[in-house]
């Protein structure tokens, strides 16, 4: 899940990314190892779990001046690696302090 | 001393068939020739459809990875890999122990040449050599269609296995019979290769898919109660999505079980008298339906 929040002007003033997968060892050393030849266990899972929820809250400072920021939330599936990128939902929300 | 000569000639031509009889069937020595053996390509002249939608899954292709990649080949290339050969002409079917569920037919029908001829197809890049070996309607509906092997035997020879009912009379040459499997219309019978963790029977382990796993112990505990095949062969579709060579469908497959959630809030927060700090907050929630954990495979 890549967040990304900019400023009226399309700067980049955030961004943050949360990965959902399980992650594993060759069980000999602390690397995480990708491709079956070389993992052997999983030692953390972050993955989505059937019938759960998974919950993230990530907050962005504005910079001086900024009182109004897009924030773009988008969802993708990486198979392989990350330049293999799936969509999966992507929602855009204008945040603003004025009122 | 002619009678001796043909105790003999009994003893070392005749006895040994006599003997395997059903056992010591013979092996490739060739990809083509294993390819011969698990030829399906006679299926799509009465299952067309059915035969169309395979050639587009991941089972038509199961050691090309995603959008062509040769996965195999740290195998085939010297210290890559536990499980590398130091040169390739000297490969054996050990070398390539994702042939566990990538090319089944191999454990069971291959020579050790099989795996030179592999390796060597490897190193080349020969793309359209290993893209040969396919997971074929056979290996499902015959080599991998029985696991109560002790009250049920081994799949027999000539007799394919369907998920529906027993047809007497096949119109094919080979295999003339249909018997219903036990286990077809089950998950387990699609995690025979959608795995349940690491490899613990090899001398070197290692984890490929935990689909299934997933499955039994997330999904299952969860109050799920669909199977692999009624979310991912709907109708018999053989496409058996994701087929990720398909890049707009994988992404509707996915949106359908994933959900987004985003609530956003922006406010001035104080962290100390007159200091305002002006912050976004972005809730995320994400909800999967699927019968076990994304990504796995």
């Amino acid at each position: 899940m890549i967040v990304t929040a900019k400023s009226p002007d399309g700067t980049e003033i955030g961004k943050a990314e949360r990965h959902y997968h399980p992650q594993a060892t060759n069980c000999r050393d602390t690397k995480m190892k990708y491709g079956a030849q070389w993992k052997v266990a999983n030692l953390r899972d972050t993955s989505l779990q059937p019938y759960q929820t998974k919950a993230d809250t990530i907050e962005f400072d504005l910079p001086a001046g900024v009182r109004t920021a897009e924030v773009t939330v988008d969802l993708v599936y990486q198979a392989v690696n990350p330049d293999n990128s799936y969509p999966i939902h992507s929602v855009t929300n204008t945040v603003t302090l004025d009122r | 001393m002619k009678s001796l000569k043909l105790l003999l000639v009994l003893f070392l031509v005749v006895l040994p068939f006599a003997a395997g009889a059903g056992q010591t069937e013979k092996k490739a020595k060739t990809i083509d020739e294993l390819v011969e053996m698990y030829d399906s390509s006679g299926c799509k002249d009465c299952h067309a459809e059915i035969y169309t939608q395979w050639e587009k899954s991941h089972h038509a292709r199961p050691l090309m990875g995603v959008k062509g990649g040769l996965m195999l080949t740290p195998l085939a290339t010297k210290g890559a890999t536990a499980f590398s050969p130091d040169d390739p002409q000297r490969a054996t079917i050990k070398n390539f122990p994702c042939f566990k569920c990538h090319l089944p037919q191999a454990l069971i029908s291959a020579e050790d040449s099989v795996a030179v001829e592999l390796a060597q197809a490897l190193v080349a890049q020969d793309a359209t050599k290993v893209a040969k070996l396919r997971i074929t309607c056979t290996v499902c509906h015959n080599a991998r269609a029985i696991i109560h092997k002790r009250e049920l035997g081994e799949p027999e020879k000539g007799v394919l296995y369907s998920s529906k009912k027993d047809i007497d009379a096949h119109p094919d040459k080979t295999f003339t019979k249909v018997k219903k499997s036990a286990i077809m219309k089950n998950a387990i019978f699609c995690g025979q290769c959608h795995g349940l963790g690491p490899n613990l029977e090899f001398d070197q382990p290692f984890q490929c898919a935990n689909l299934y796993g997933s499955y039994l112990h997330s999904y299952i505990p969860a109050g799920g109660t669909h199977t692999c095949q009624e979310c991912h062969m709907k109708k018999g579709d053989h496409v058996i999505a994701p087929n990720f060579n398909d890049d707009k469908q994988t992404s509707e497959l996915l949106a359908q079980a994933i959900s987004l959630d985003v609530q956003t809030l922006g406010y001035e927060w104080l962290r100390k008298a007159k200091d305002y700090t002006p912050k976004v907050v972005v809730n995320t929630k994400i909800t999967t339906t699927a019968g076990h954990r994304i990504p796995d495979g």
